[in-house]
């Protein structure tokens, strides 16, 4: 079984900078490893290791391609030139050239990122394979690829054929940070750049055409004396009725 | 021009993406894939045709993706709108490939500007809303509040029998829900910065004095398991909607605020004046939890 797991495929939306009228400043936001990435490889890996198969790692844009090589992913492919790009379908057709570069994949595993929430099923739809989305973990016990979501109230063990795209959701904030000896190991192993020419996936998106600032408005923050804080937090409480 | 729109409902939460096409003026078709009564609730709207899918006992919505989506791209409408749930997305990723469309998350509104369709979404965790210009077809996935539709002359349904890929239920069980946690007026809940086990005393005191239910973050209950798995809030856990959500010691991960999105007023208190928590809460204190509840208590006592 090959699984690919796809990685750092998106901005830092943290390290953008937003300007008093509503603008974006992106140029200090690089690729980073999603909320929902390690959530992501720990499904491939399961996969991998219940078929004696072997984890590909996928990662696109201008980030350090390592985070998943010192993880325990043997190889990775790098579409280095991948712009950042407003339509998640665009997104989602790079990855899915990518994913036929390197051919043969029974399983596509990604983060179902709560901010891009249109990729992985995008994905799916690109590459013409049934999807599962929003899941908690994925496995292949006995040859049948599995995997288990949580909704409100319920759990439900899902089981697909393959090809299949499988969008992981994290339920916290885990990442297991590699050591010195992962990192070492990590820059001996094989990252495969490609282009968007070697694709040939010329991406098209669409055009910003302005931003404002939404009609919110920002928390008010008691600091100071313990004492005057709680006694200013517990009036504005009582002051909304909620006490 | 093709002003044609069509929305994808799975679950109860499609009010929103309905009204949101509604101004555009095109005709507009809703696909339903669920209980007869969804499909119901969706025709009392009048909003256009309903197209509605039953899935068999056992087989997810997810399974028709792919027919559905060869029925929303033969139809070829301009406009393709889903909500957030799993399911919808499926199928709006899959017909939005087959129409060539920009998929758009996050979308708040939709307008013209000529022949243009202009998106409206809430960029960088919703600091600011961009908007979009494309001439080509647009897929877009819902991130509005839900809205009150007026009621209108019901339009038929008209039900789909379509093939199911090779996906099924295999199992599902309940997830056990606390005891009063789902339906309480006041929530105090707390993470990572309470630092012992005998430290949650001090905050189920902070609860007694609210006269509120405690719950919990979900490493508390999961890692640490100071507290029942039933009282974690999360995306995975308990979604509540209390009138007063106090969060202590939580930093406000993504997956802890999907929890308590429709609780009328978060407060927060947290010793890190950049914690995430506080770019969602209604009212913070920055200082250390431990200082602060037993002012608090007191301060509720006068």
């Amino acid at each position: 079984m090959k699984a690919v797991v796809v990685y750092k495929w998106a901005r830092n939306a943290a390290d953008a900078i937003v300007r008093t009228d509503g603008s974006i400043d992106w140029r200090n936001a690089r690729m980073a490893a999603g909320e929902d990435d390690p959530a992501a490889l720990a499904a491939a890996k399961q996969i991998a290791a219940d078929t004696d198969g072997t984890v590909i790692g996928l990662t696109i844009g201008d980030g350090d391609a390592s985070w998943a090589l010192a993880r325990g992913v043997e190889q990775a492919v790098c579409v280095a030139d991948a712009p950042n790009l407003a339509d998640n379908g665009a997104t989602a057709a790079v990855l899915a050239a990518a994913v036929r570069y390197i051919g043969d994949v029974d399983v596509v595993v990604i983060g179902d990122s709560k901010q891009e929430p249109g990729v992985a099923v995008a994905l799916a739809g690109e590459l013409g394979w049934p999807a599962l989305v929003g899941l908690h973990s994925a496995s292949m016990p006995a040859g049948q690829l599995q995997a288990v979501r949580r909704t409100v109230g319920e759990q439900q063990t899902l089981s697909l054929s393959t090809p299949a795209v499988l969008g992981m959701s994290a339920e916290s904030d885990a990442d297991q940070v590699p050591g010195m000896k992962e990192l070492l190991a990590a820059r001996k192993r094989p990252l495969t750049k490609v282009t968007l020419s070697d694709l040939g996936t010329p991406p098209v998106d669409l055009v910003s055409v302005g931003c404002r600032k939404p009609d919110s408005t920002p928390s008010r923050l008691f600091q100071g004396e313990p004492a005057q804080a709680a006694a200013q937090l517990v009036a504005a409480l009582r002051a909304e009725g909620v006490l | 021009m093709n002003t044609a729109s069509w929305v994808l409902i799975a679950s109860e939460a499609w009010s929103g993406a309905l009204a949101m096409v509604q101004p555009l003026g095109g005709a507009v078709t809703a696909v339903v894939v669920g209980p007869r009564e969804l499909a119901d609730e969706v025709t009392a709207s009048g909003s256009g045709d309903v197209l509605w899918l039953e899935p068999a006992d056992g087989v997810p919505a997810e399974a028709y993706a792919g027919t559905l989506a060869a029925i929303v791209a033969a139809a070829a409408p301009r406009v393709l709108v889903s909500t957030y749930d799993p399911a919808c997305r499926v199928v709006l990723g899959a017909a939005s490939a087959q129409l060539h469309a920009r998929l758009v998350p996050n979308v708040v509104g939709l307008a013209w500007a000529g022949d243009n369709v202009l998106v409206q979404r809430a960029a960088v965790g919703g600091a600011t809303i961009e908007t979009l210009s494309t001439d080509g077809p647009v897929a877009a996935i819902y991130a509005g509040d839900e809205v009150s539709l007026p009621a209108r002359a019901p339009a038929p349904v008209r039900r789909l029998d379509l093939a199911p890929a090779e996906i099924r239920i295999l199992a599902s069980e309940p997830v056990a829900v606390a005891t009063g946690l789902d339906d309480a007026e006041r929530v105090v809940s707390f993470g990572r910065g309470v630092r012992a086990k005998d430290d949650v005393a001090l905050v189920r005191g902070l609860a007694e004095a609210l006269d509120a239910e405690l719950a919990c973050s979900m490493p508390i209950a999961d890692d640490l398991g100071w507290l029942e798995k039933s009282r974690y809030v999360g995306r995975s856990g308990n979604h509540i909607t209390p009138a007063l959500y106090m969060a202590v010691g939580i930093a406000g991960a993504p997956q802890h605020m999907e929890g308590v999105r429709g609780a009328k007023v978060v407060a927060a208190i947290n010793s890190d004046p950049d914690a995430r928590i506080f770019q969602t809460a209604d009212y913070g204190i920055v200082g250390d939890l431990y200082e602060v509840i037993p002012a608090l208590i007191a301060e509720v006592h006068k």
